[in-house]
């Protein structure tokens, strides 16, 4: 018997699924959408998210290289490269390319957000899982801040900035608009991104709700967080407009809420551990949001995410664990303990 | 009678189970071992001891280890012949423990104790505490220890759930010794004096589960889910009672006992064997033909492995035990013990371990973890030799130690061991 033998602590068997078949899955997931925006913004879209997918795995690689000082060698670096490399940048170099106008005056624009997403915001902070805040939409608000004006109004179809004229400059996504029912599209019109504006993947929430179903299914996420985040909002919303029920759906389906709640509310590194934690993080992010929304008047559920994202570290401190078994405090006490 | 449904735990995880490999297997007797190696101490408490000298002749079911103390349990001779040697010699895991060698002999004497008819609870107590009964379902606790609990019991449940993959052992002796598990767990229960005797199945089992609705014990037929053999959470899904926070079995009112003990209890009592053998699965994927073994308690692995055909170029891990919890071995140098329910042979397809990379804090350990603990927190904490922190937002010292967070771990992380840790250093410093 020359063989070698495996030593480890129990268990002995692990599931077959890694962090790189979860980071397929959001890939999977983000496809409709990424589909969908290619169809409503043409070939535009099709160059932003290249070279936004691109430029994140070249950092990656980059950044590997420089991190592990291999200068020699090529092919056994891309070898070990690919072994480690777990496709969590080009999730986030998709994210970003879909939270970004198809039709901003700068080509370099997607690549700078990626290389900031990857290097600064997930690659300094330690890689994957150690990163403070969602790259992604790190990304776009360093683009968002740096570039404020190419990135406001540059097309019809960058919906994400709400007016409160209801703007054709803004385009249709307009959710005050919406909400004083001037809008001149429908709700079915937002569901489906047809006519709207916005950044490339926002538009169509069918294809987003479609990849939501199969992160769902497949058990990437759990279907209740974005559900409460979503529901919450739109609840809010309709608070602070007065408990007029037609704010409900242009404040769900206007502007980023949907891909904000799939994809990137829910990133596992920069939410609570526990349940209890995450449903109170989402709660708080569905008021966030809409009382941001209702006091700027403009889209802002990426800085609510970006907000809520330092929290997160509190509310875990917040929650101990309680195991199986537990009695509440005062039973301990009953108990003479 | 007819079974009833269990109650369905909150989290833990759906294993891929692999019975079928060895489930089919009738358990069948292993060919005479030329020596075996009898260690001392195959329980927790004190190692026994040996109560026998190099040289001596011994019968098959003599007492060769006196239990030392009262958490502690005899051990007998497993075969007939001589003793060779009582040095210390490999576990199989990595380390040494105290054997007691017995070279076979060719005529096969038995020494056992005196049958017992119709014995009274004092009479069974002493019974099991001669005859060396300890927990089969792994840990090997002593019996006649566990069958005196501090606090009064009215139900006593037998474990038949076998939630580990791959174990078929306990499966074999509930389709082949029904009646005598039967007979054992009521002479269990007439020794701490109860009449509620509950018996737990897997619904993976319907075979087995069919075979007990014809004796008068009560049956629950449990939901395939892992940890379902879970002391804790067989007695709440068997009794709806939760066993509290630091508390015992016993303080919920009830006593789990496994089928395996249930049988050596039956056989103790009335054929007065003690416990000097028991059924092993030999499985996975790296053995040529996987069976379920009657070995004698010492006998080398290595014979096992034989007896099944002998290995495959693939396996990667050999595992004493089930795959969940089990010990890795480090060859096949080691025993059979009164606790060994398996012996498996996994390739690197089933065992799928990799280099553990970055924690993505996906949070999957939590919703597996049968406990409701914090398992990212505690390897978190206990990296950071924060140990206070780990029991408090891991609550590490609450784990039963199932392996399901390691499991699930996308990551690879080695959660399970890094709570091992975190409680053996909160154990130091109290």
């Amino acid at each position: 018997m020359n063989q070698t033998l495996i030593l480890s602590t129990a268990p002995h068997v692990k599931t077959a699924r890694t962090t790189k078949t979860i980071m397929l899955d959001v890939l999977i997931a983000l496809l409709p959408a990424t589909v969908a925006g290619i169809v409503f913004f043409g070939w535009q879209a099709l160059v932003m998210i290249f070279l936004s997918l691109v430029s994140a795995a070249l950092t990656e690689f980059v950044y590997y290289i420089v991190q592990n000082k291999i200068w020699q060698d090529p092919k056994g670096v891309c070898v070990k490269f690919l072994k480690q490399f777990d496709f969590s940048s080009l999730v986030t170099g998709l994210l970003l390319a879909l939270v970004i106008p198809s039709n901003i005056e700068g080509w370099y624009m997607p690549i700078l957000g990626s290389v900031f997403a990857v290097a600064v915001v997930k690659m300094l902070f330690g890689g994957t899982g150690k990163n403070v805040v969602n790259p992604a939409l790190a990304g776009r608000v360093f683009l968002f801040i740096s570039f404020a004006l190419m990135m406001q109004y540059p097309a019809p179809n960058f919906g994400a900035l709400l007016d409160t004229t209801g703007d054709v400059m803004t385009g249709a996504t307009s959710l005050t608009s919406g909400l004083a029912g001037e809008g001149t599209l429908s709700a079915l019109d937002l569901f489906l991104g047809t006519g709207v504006a916005g950044c490339i993947g926002e538009t169509c929430k069918l294809a987003l709700l479609a990849g939501g179903v199969y992160l769902c299914v497949r058990g990437v996420i759990k279907w209740y967080l974005p559900l409460i985040y979503i529901l919450v909002t739109g609840l809010f919303a309709v608070c602070l407009e007065g408990f007029d029920f037609g704010a409900f759906l242009p404040s769900v389906f206007g502007g980023g809420l949907i891909l904000g709640a799939i994809f990137m509310a829910t990133d596992y590194t920069t939410t609570p551990k526990s349940t209890l934690g995450n449903v109170i993080y989402f709660i708080l992010l569905g008021l966030l949001t809409a009382g941001l929304r209702k006091a700027t008047g403009i889209e802002v559920v990426s800085f609510c995410i970006l907000l809520m994202n330092f929290l997160v570290f509190l509310i875990d401190k917040a929650i101990p664990a309680r195991p199986f078994g537990s009695v509440w405090k005062k039973a301990d006490k009953k108990e003479g303990k | 009678m007819k079974a009833a449904n269990g109650r369905l735990f909150f989290r833990g995880v759906h294993l891929r189970d692999k019975k079928s490999l060895s489930s089919a297997a009738a358990a069948e007797a292993l060919a005479p071992v030329r020596e075996v190696a009898i260690p001392l101490s195959q329980h927790i408490g004190k190692p026994a001891l040996p109560a026998v000298e190099v040289g001596e002749k011994v019968k098959r079911g003599q007492l060769i280890g006196k239990a030392d103390g009262y958490v502690s349990a005899n051990v007998h001779a497993s075969v007939a012949g001589t003793v060779k040697a009582i040095e210390a010699r490999s576990d199989g895991r990595g380390g040494n423990v105290t054997c007691i060698v017995i070279e076979r002999a060719e005529e096969d004497e038995t020494e056992f104790l005196p049958p017992l008819n119709d014995p009274s609870a004092e009479a069974v107590l002493q019974r099991v505490q001669d005859a060396g009964i300890v927990g089969m379902g792994g840990a090997g606790f002593p019996t006649h220890v566990k069958l005196k609990p501090a606090s009064p019991v009215d139900t006593l449940i037998l474990n038949g759930a076998e939630c580990e993959p791959y174990l078929t052992c306990d499966h074999r002796i509930m389709l082949e010794e029904t009646d005598k598990i039967v007979r054992g767990a009521k002479y269990i229960a007439k020794a701490i004096g109860v009449t509620n005797i509950v018996i737990g199945i897997e619904k993976n089992k319907p075979d087995a589960i069919a075979a007990f609705e014809s004796t008068d014990l009560k049956v629950v037929a449990l939901k395939k889910q892992y940890p379902m053999g879970s002391e804790k959470h067989l007695i709440y899904v068997c009794t709806g009672r939760k066993v509290r926070v630091g508390k015992l079995p016993a303080d919920a009112g009830v006593i789990v006992q496994n089928v395996a003990t249930a049988l050596a209890v039956c056989s103790a009592v009335e054929e007065g064997k003690p416990l000097i053998e028991r059924v092993v699965t030999v499985s996975g994927a790296g053995i040529e033909t996987p069976k379920n073994l009657i070995c004698p308690v010492g006998a080398p692995m290595a014979a096992l492995a034989e007896a099944c055909g002998g290995i495959k170029d693939g396996a990667v891990k050999f595992v004493a035990g089930g795959p969940m919890t089990g010990a890795a071995l480090t060859g096949l140098a080691g025993p059979v013990t009164k606790t060994s329910s398996g012996l498996l042979f996994l390739t690197a397809e089933e065992t799928n371990a990799d280099e553990p990379t970055n924690c993505i804090n996906c949070g999957k350990c939590a919703d597996v973890c049968p406990m409701h603990l914090m398992p990212m927190q505690t390897a978190f904490f206990t990296a950071a030799k924060e140990y206070e922190n780990a029991e408090k937002y891991g609550g590490v010292l609450s784990c039963i130690e199932c392996g399901a967070c390691s499991y699930i771990c996308p990551a690879r992380r080695p959660l399970a061991q890094m709570i091992k840790t975190a409680k053996a250093e909160l154990r130091k410093k109290k």
